[in-house]
């Protein structure tokens, strides 16, 4: 036999392949031919579509409040997320668990759910709060208008800080307390030692975690849009958003431009970070798991304990009850009581096929999405990790890419690409919907797969191949009882994100295939919020549901 | 330079007695190693004497200055305790040059600039690294790391300096070399050291005295040689070097073994039953005289020294000999044997 140019042509590789050209299909090919679009015109190289959009003062301005958006709530994560993770970390404050469970928790919270929790609780007219406070404290006006700079900040603050707590709070974890103990047995109190040795080797996971949010914020359209756009605060996200809608060519162009703008910038970030950092990275897992030393707060025990309990108040309690309380209420004009409370509301909600068709639609699309990112996650992760092919990173790196890429930015391409250029029209489909879904959280199954694969000793494997088992059955009998737990926590990572995603979905559907995040927005926009509470309040129920099973399949491992 | 008084100190995590009524008096600028298996609480006992454990109760001194009694309310934090510390991780901030972990403890007591610089060379010096001074820990060895964590122990000149597995990390040959290091260091600067260790070896070559420790409770306090040849305890024997047990019976100047049908001449301090250990070392192989009769069931040449087993009555004892011993012995063939040193213990 000859050499061969392919490992060996057999049912592994043959799926291997499978699962790497569908890669190739739907990110590769959208995301190159996103850029082709927007430089290429007639087939010359022209930046033309870019000196349009940038010659609009509305899209410079959309830009800097992209910007400003961004690093301020970046800014403030840190600021929140560090001295949290600190606290519930390193330091004897009293209920640490219930705390790191909390603000951990406040990641599955759609940032756009929480956003309108906050419009209810801080609208300026009919706001909880503002209408508590000006009538306790006999207020002229209200104290809070939501739709401001600050009010977007704010709510995209509160909801991507748990990016940057989760980064700080695992790195601290993973940090050798001895570091710490060498500096307080050189002489050096507490605080000295928060500031010369905890914060200097936090920095790298301050800055990753920091990058996280500034993606996310940068890359987020639900809250600018019902928060930003009636205080005419535009950024990039909504937009881009405009200019599709707008449906002429002419508007798509002027998107594609802007969407690779922000696709540049986001990717740019993350690999800049990935790059800068990963000399930096401090090894910094000991020789032995000693006890950590915990700091012992002393008389600012309480004190810190009720500001961490204040926070959370602040940032999942009165939220999430702004939301269920809305959802009961009879008459919105009258205060809070028992017999204002009603489950009318949700029940004209379950009755309602404009609400429950797109339910059962989120329903399908995330099981959809959630299913095959897992069969393609389990062949990419196997590649990755149990295979010595040659580029077997680059699956990885290329989920990784659609993890990283602005939601906007994906369904965009999409759009562009499968309107039948390439022979495929997929147009309003569900089949759309699942491949956006599928780009974007693939990484989390992937992620997770090849977590628990490389657990799985080799020889495992070889042993079963040495039994006579083929590598289908070797998979079968061996492999999968071993990861199977993982497989099915990264199923629920994809099926989570998927049954709530907005930002694709209102690019990406059509009059049949609206979806719940679709029709959420669309009842906060035309301001019904009785009913747009019944909706979150499913969707936190359906998170929080999936969140528990996740929990239970991987033995507490895994959770957001 | 300072002793260090250990009275009646236990601690307990939750119903675990992690150290139990530990007793101990460290003479001023004395070695002195804590050695036991893992969990066997010596590591929370120096981590005590550090500050980074509150003892349940009892009371740490050292020198003149109560650190710790909690009856009367006393916890000195670790950094006013005046101590340098070396921990099995190294702990060498990754984020600072050699120089700057050195220099750290004298930052942190704002010595001037110039002084500084001079103690800290000198502490670099004394660990040989005096040319590493810019380099960033991730360019050093472990070994060169272990030294900047022993440097900057010293360069405060600390009473006491307290030492947790400081070679666990290290490969076999670097663990000896620095272990005389080590020593010759204590000498030269006769300060006092407690070091923690879980090797033998270690403890033996090092130590002034060992506190051997078994399950939180102190098994013996004693120098190396009395250790080992005359341990405390049948959990002492075991645990120091290797040893062959064998139920005896402990009468005037001799030990009887019904089941072996003889007896050998010791001096026993106790009648009675009897745990009796001997080491390997201490059995003597004839072909014609000795006090026991056994047969040879198998050796091993390991090149310094052959290792042997001779089946006694239904008992296996390890014999091992300097070099290629028993060369004229074969598998299976019956042999006499005789104990030069023998340890017995009450039952």
């Amino acid at each position: 036999m000859g050499k061969k140019w392919l490992p060996q042509w057999d049912t592994k590789w043959i799926l291997i392949l499978s699962a790497v050209a569908s890669l190739v299909v739907f990110v590769v090919l959208p995301m190159l031919f996103l850029v082709y679009k927007s430089f290429i015109i007639n087939g010359t190289l022209d930046i033309k579509h870019y000196q349009t959009v940038y010659s609009k003062a509305v899209n410079w301005n959309a830009l800097s409040n992209t910007l400003k958006v961004s690093l301020y709530s970046t800014a403030l994560s840190v600021l929140i997320s560090f001295p949290l993770a600190w606290l519930i970390g390193r330091t004897d404050l009293p209920s640490k668990g219930f705390f790191r469970t909390l603000f951990v928790a406040t990641y599955m919270i759609p940032p756009y759910v929480g956003s309108i929790a906050w419009i209810q609780l801080l609208n300026p007219r009919v706001g909880y709060v503002n209408k508590f406070l000006v009538e306790t404290l006999h207020l002229a006006e209200a104290p809070f208008n939501i739709y401001s700079m600050t009010g977007m900040v704010w709510c995209l603050t509160l909801f991507y800080a748990p990016f940057a707590f989760i980064t700080i709070s695992r790195a601290m974890e993973k940090m050798d307390p001895t570091l710490e103990e060498a500096s307080r047995v050189s002489g050096a109190s507490p605080l000295r030692t928060l500031w010369n040795v905890t914060i200097p080797l936090m920095y790298p996971s301050i800055l990753a975690g920091g990058i996280l949010v500034f993606i996310g914020v940068a890359s987020a359209f639900g809250t600018p849009s019902i928060i930003g756009m009636p205080a005419n605060i535009e950024v990039l996200t909504t937009r881009i958003v405009t200019y599709i809608y707008m449906g002429d060519t002419k508007g798509i162009q002027e998107a594609t431009a802007l969407a690779v703008s922000l696709m540049l910038a986001a990717n740019g970030l993350l690999y800049l970070s990935m790059f800068g950092l990963g000399k930096k990275e401090y090894v910094t897992i000991g020789g032995k798991s000693t006890r950590p030393n915990l700091v012992e707060l002393g008389k600012w025990k309480w004190p810190a304990f009720s500001v961490v309990m204040g926070y959370g108040a602040i940032s999942v309690f009165l939220p999430i009850s702004s939301i269920l309380v809305t959802s009961l209420i009879k008459s919105m004009s009258r205060p809070i009581t028992w017999d204002n409370l009603t489950l009318s509301t949700w029940k004209a909600a379950m009755e309602n096929s404009q609400y429950t068709e797109p339910l059962m639609n989120s329903f399908i699309l995330a099981i959809g999405a959630a299913t095959i990112a897992t069969i393609i996650g389990i062949f990419i992760a196997y590649l990755l990790m149990k295979t010595k092919a040659k580029g077997r990173k680059i699956p990885d790196a290329l989920a990784t890419l659609g993890g990283a890429t602005p939601g906007i930015v994906i369904a965009l391409a999409l759009i562009i690409t499968f309107s039948g250029s390439f022979g495929l029209n997929l147009y309003s489909t569900m089949t759309i919907l699942i491949v956006g879904y599928v780009v974007k959280y693939l990484t989390m199954s992937v992620r997770t797969i090849s977590a628990s694969l490389s657990q799985v000793h080799p020889s495992l494997e070889e042993a079963a191949l040495n039994s006579g088992a083929s590598w289908l059955q070797s998979l079968r009998d061996i492999m999968w009882p071993l990861i199977r737990p993982s497989v099915v926590a990264g199923w629920f990572l994809v099926f989570m994100p998927s049954f709530y995603e907005l930002t694709m979905s209102i690019i990406l559907y059509g009059s049949q295939t609206k979806t719940i995040g679709v029709l959420l927005y669309e009842l906060q926009t035309y301001a019904d919020p009785q009913d747009a509470s019944v909706l979150a309040v499913i969707i936190l129920l359906i998170v929080l549901v999936g969140n528990l099973a996740l929990r239970k399949v991987s033995r507490g491992q895994i959770g957001i | 330079m300072a002793d260090v008084k250990i009275t009646s100190v236990t601690k307990k995590f939750g119903d675990v007695f992690a150290v139990n009524n530990f007793n101990a008096l460290i003479k001023d600028g004395e070695f002195v190693s804590i050695l036991g298996p893992s969990g066997c609480g010596k590591t929370t006992m120096l981590r005590m004497i550090a500050g980074f454990e509150r003892a349940t109760e009892g009371e740490i001194a050292i020198g003149d200055q109560v650190v710790s009694k909690i009856s009367e309310g006393i916890f000195v934090p670790p950094e006013k305790r005046h101590i340098g510390m070396v921990f099995q991780s190294y702990a060498v901030w990754p984020h600072m040059n050699v120089f700057d972990n050195v220099a750290y403890p004298l930052k942190i007591q704002k010595v001037p600039t110039d002084k500084l610089k001079e103690r800290t060379e000198q502490a670099l010096d004394l660990v040989h690294l005096a040319e590493y001074a810019a380099r960033f820990p991730n360019q050093l060895s472990g070994g060169q790391q272990q030294r900047v964590a022993l440097a900057r122990a010293l360069v405060a000149e600390p009473s006491l300096l307290l030492l947790d597995e400081p070679l666990s990390n290290l490969d076999a040959k670097l663990r000896e070399s620095m272990r005389f290091e080590i020593k010759d260091l204590q000498k030269k600067l006769g300060i006092t050291v407690v070091y923690v260790t879980h090797d033998q070896a270690e403890a033996m070559a090092m130590s002034d005295r060992i506190v051997v420790m078994h399950k939180g409770v102190i098994q013996q306090v004693d120098e190396p040689i009395r250790v080992y040849e005359h341990p405390a305890n049948p959990t002492v024997a075991d645990f120091i070097g290797l040893v062959n047990f064998l139920e005896g019976e402990a009468a005037a100047g001799q030990i009887k073994f019904k089941a072996l049908d003889c007896s050998i001449p010791a001096q026993v301090s106790f009648e009675g039953p009897a745990r009796v250990a001997v080491r390997p070392e201490h059995i003597r192989i004839s072909k014609t005289d000795g006090y026991l009769r056994g047969k040879l069931v198998n050796k091993f040449y390991l090149g310094d020294s052959t290792d042997c087993r001779v089946l006694v009555g239904d008992t296996e004892l390890r014999v091992i000999d300097r070099g290629a011993a028993f060369a004229e012995y074969s598998d299976g063939e019956d042999v006499f044997l005789s104990f030069g040193h023998v340890m017995a213990f009450p039952k």
